[in-house]
């Protein structure tokens, strides 16, 4: 907050800064072109003329209409500044280099009318587009044809070449005394422009400099907040697996352990009673049996309940369907996916296992294979489901036995399925779950 | 609704506007050219017909472009003309078409107000610039470029006291007369008439340097005035011809009175003044004593019969919104035979094409205003004069130059020195000054 207030006061400083240098130079003009007229109706009232143009090396054409003019031009000069900071300051785009240009062609016009007896207009318009123009390469361009300009519209270089009044001819005319005020004002005019310019070029420094850091500045906030984003995700993951650990072993020993506990202090007393009565063992075993199957129930709801958030709430397919999409929105990777089944329906730890499998597949291919483009295709094979995850990726020449391709082959082995990999074209899953199509332990 | 009405009345707008714009440019508008002029002769002598001649110009040039007329301000006397004109330009008021002073070409085409003629004498096929004078035509140039054309021009020439060569039973020299001519005659007139031990009559008055330079083909400064010849050959044989002829008169300084009482031989005169004191009623009050006519000036050794040509220019603005009229006005006054012809009559100076001034016609006009008896100087002499004259060169800083020449040659003349060092000395003066 207080930069940004900084920041605004430097800008008020460089408008009012690039105003002052307006204003000094429209003075300068409107000045020059006024004495001049002024001494040229003296020096007729005077009858001076024919000696006056015996000290010049030319006169201006028409010194009453060269005021009119250069008073309409400065009224241009002046116009374009209000516009730049009243209107434009809010609407970036084409209009500001329009003002811009208008000021270059303007300035010039002013320059060469005034048969470059002031040149500090070259100052000015390099003032103004160094404070409008963002583009590195433009300022450096305008900086360097500024310069020129400034060094080539210089009266005592073009009057070698060129008929050019001078305005000093004119101051001349007076007497030694009124010569000295005159060249001082003039004197003074130029170097105060210069001084100007010298104060606007270390404000827009300033004002840059400040801005640079700004970034800079914000660039390190934002590392170190990544930095820290990186780990609370560590930790979350962390604290999940914790969280998710603490919970399996809290189902296996509540379901499984109570059951398998059950179960072998039923099978004990079977041992004890198998010999005195058998049909009293039979009950018991017909016990544990049932028990048994409570069990491996009990497994399946702490199985149901470690599926992934998708499947709880819509089937397979759109679950799959929803990942593909998310998956494509959040890396630039097509991902097309196909079927022949018209309805996924699996149980539980199968549909979960699909799901895992393709979400790990579609996760190795894009951060291990940097692939663009991924088919998933899953069918049935009698009674198989044949799931098949290519990408055009990097491939792998050799199969590493990684975390991902493990996690997989464990997923479809607990199904008693197989899964082979293929890194030559691309990279290649297939894995084959012989499903229980109709079977149901229930 | 809105739309439809802000719609109309800008077609109202347009259609206004282009409506006043064909009525305007329909419209019989005059075209005024304004004409830059002084009163009076620009050769100094008096001059009563100087509007004459523009008048009958601007009425023939009115005739041929019906919509335009010529302005003129009278009353600017030629000692005011400078500043006038000055004035006019400082306030861009410059004339279309207007005279210039000799003294003012130099300043004012470096200035640039001086319209470059050369584009349009090129597209005009009827322009011929070989019917002017060499001279005259080449006085209106600067840097080779021309910036004025002559409109009259008069060169010096040699007035001669008939009555006194009568009595030295000498003959009046013929055109071809030479420095020893001069000389000899000189010698043979300057003489103690009334015997108290003065000298009384004398050769020459106003015959200068510079005049007898002229004569012997020097050249004084080069192109662009930045290198002057006074120690050339042929200037120093002038300076020393004068020398001689000083020697004669022994120290004694020949007057204006003298010479006025018919006491001095020869004097250089313009064509101009010429004409002037032949005719009436300034014949009576000049020279009337005696018996005077003019002939050329005498040929020095490596020179010629030449002398020194004025030319009276005019030019264009190079602001002018008439530049093709200006043109014309312009071409009529310094090239149209038949207003050419008037200088003679109506002006002291002498029409600067040399048709007009080699004519019969000319001729006649002259002979109208001489009394019977009187020579007059042939057309085919002055246009002679006119053709072979020195212009005066144009550079910024010639009447510096010459003013310290004049003083530096005549305090030489008086004081016997050896000329051709003292001259050399002065060539270097010169030069540094010029070079400044």
């Amino acid at each position: 907050m207080r930069s940004t207030n900084g920041n605004e006061s430097n800008k008020r400083r460089i408008w009012m800064l690039q105003g002052a240098i307006l204003a000094l130079n429209c003075a300068a003009v409107f000045a020059i072109c006024f004495f001049v007229y002024c001494t040229t109706q003296r020096i007729c009232a005077q009858y001076n003329a024919r000696t006056f143009l015996d000290t010049v090396v030319t006169i201006p054409a028409d010194p009453k209409a060269d005021l009119l003019f250069c008073m309409v031009l400065l009224g241009i000069l002046a116009a374009t500044f209000v516009a730049r900071i009243l209107w434009l300051e809010h609407h970036q785009g084409p209009w500001t280099a329009v003002t811009l240009a208008i000021d270059v062609v303007v300035c010039a016009l002013l320059i060469y009318w005034l048969d470059f007896n002031y040149n500090g207009l070259v100052l000015l318009v390099f003032a103004n587009v160094v404070a409008n123009v963002r583009d590195g390469k433009v300022k450096l361009l305008v900086a360097a044809l500024a310069i020129c300009g400034y060094l080539l519209a210089d009266y005592n270089l073009l009057s070698i070449y060129l008929p050019l009044y001078r305005v000093s001819d004119y101051i001349q005319y007076y007497t030694a005394d009124a010569q000295q005020y005159l060249f001082s004002i003039y004197n003074v005019l130029n170097s105060l422009n210069i001084v100007l310019f010298v104060a606007y070029c270390i404000c827009v420094i300033d004002w840059q400099r400040g801005t640079i850091e700004k970034v800079n500045q914000l660039y390190e906030e934002l590392q170190s907040a990544n930095q820290q984003l990186l780990q609370y995700a560590d930790m979350s993951e962390r604290m999940a697996q914790t969280r998710e650990r603490n919970r399996l072993a809290r189902e296996i020993h509540d379901t499984l352990g109570h059951t398998l506990t059950g179960i072998a202090t039923g099978l004990d007393a079977c041992l004890a009673l198998v010999e005195v009565s058998p049909e009293q063992t039979k009950k018991q075993l017909e016990l544990l049996s049932k028990v048994s199957r409570e069990g491996i129930k009990d497994v399946r709801r702490s199985v149901n309940e470690l599926r992934p958030d998708a499947l709880d709430r819509l089937n397979l397919r759109q679950a799959i369907q929803e990942m593909v999409q998310a998956m494509s929105q959040i890396s630039d990777v097509q991902i097309h996916f196909q079927t022949d089944q018209e309805r996924l329906q699996f149980d539980a730890d199968e549909e979960n296992a699909i799901y895992r499998v393709i979400q790990e597949g579609i996760t190795n291919a894009v951060r291990h294979g940097h692939a663009k483009e991924i088919w998933i295709t899953l069918s049935r094979r009698e009674q198989e489901v044949l799931l098949v995850i290519h990408d055009n990726g990097v491939g792998a020449a050799e199969i590493k036995n990684g975390f991902g391709t493990r996690h997989m082959k464990e997923r479809i082995e607990m199904l008693q399925g197989t899964v082979t990999f293929d890194g030559s074209d691309g990279f290649t899953v297939t894995a084959r779950i012989p499903i229980r199509w109709s079977e149901t332990y229930d | 609704m809105k739309r439809k009405w802000i719609g109309v009345l800008l077609g109202a707008v347009v259609l206004a506007a282009v409506a006043s714009g064909a009525a305007y440019a329909s419209a019989d508008r005059e075209v005024v050219l304004e004409f830059g002029m002084f009163t009076g002769s620009y050769w100094d002598v008096a001059n009563a017909n100087s509007f004459t001649i523009i008048d009958q110009a601007i009425a023939t040039f009115e005739a041929e472009h019906p919509g335009v007329r010529i302005h003129y301000y009278s009353g600017v006397d030629k000692d005011d003309y400078s500043e006038w004109f000055s004035r006019k330009l400082l306030r861009n008021e410059t004339p279309d078409v207007f005279m210039v002073l000799g003294t003012d070409f130099h300043q004012f085409t470096s200035m640039g107000i001086l319209k470059d003629l050369g584009p349009l004498m090129e597209r005009d096929t009827s322009f011929d610039e070989s019917a002017y004078f060499t001279s005259a035509f080449v006085s209106g140039q600067y840097g080779g470029t021309q910036y004025a054309l002559p409109y009259e021009t008069v060169p010096t020439l040699m007035f001669v006291n008939q009555t006194l060569l009568n009595k030295e039973g000498i003959a009046v020299p013929d055109e071809n007369w030479t420095w020893d001519d001069l000389y000899k005659i000189c010698r043979q007139v300057t003489r103690d008439i009334n015997g108290d031990g003065v000298l009384d009559q004398f050769g020459t008055y106003n015959y200068g340097w510079l005049e007898a330079a002229h004569s012997n083909g020097a050249d004084l400064f080069n192109q662009g005035g930045t290198q002057s010849y006074f120690g050339d050959e042929k200037t120093v044989q002038a300076v020393k011809f004068i020398a001689q002829i000083q020697e004669l008169y022994q120290g004694q300084t020949v007057t204006q009175e003298d010479f006025n009482a018919g006491k001095v031989a020869f004097m250089p005169l313009t064509f101009a003044e010429y004409r002037t004191y032949k005719t009436y009623p300034y014949k009576i009050k000049r020279y009337s004593n005696f018996q005077w006519d003019c002939i050329t000036m005498p040929a020095g050794s490596q020179g010629d019969n030449i002398s020194q040509v004025d030319t009276l220019l005019m030019g264009i603005s190079a602001n002018t919104r008439q530049e093709q009229l200006a043109w014309e006005f312009l071409k009529l006054l310094t090239c149209d035979p038949t207003i050419q012809t008037e200088i003679f009559r109506q002006s002291q100076g002498a029409s600067v094409l040399k048709a007009v001034t080699g004519s019969r016609q000319v001729e006649a006009i002259l002979q109208e205003d001489m009394d019977e008896g009187d020579r007059v100087i042939s057309g085919a002499l002055l246009s002679r004069v006119i053709e072979e004259g020195c212009i005066e060169p144009q550079f910024k800083k010639y009447e510096q130059a010459m003013s310290l020449a004049n003083s530096k040659i005549s305090a030489l003349l008086d004081a016997d020195n050896v000329v051709d060092s003292e001259m050399k000395i002065l060539q270097h003066e010169v030069d540094a000054y010029l070079q400044q």
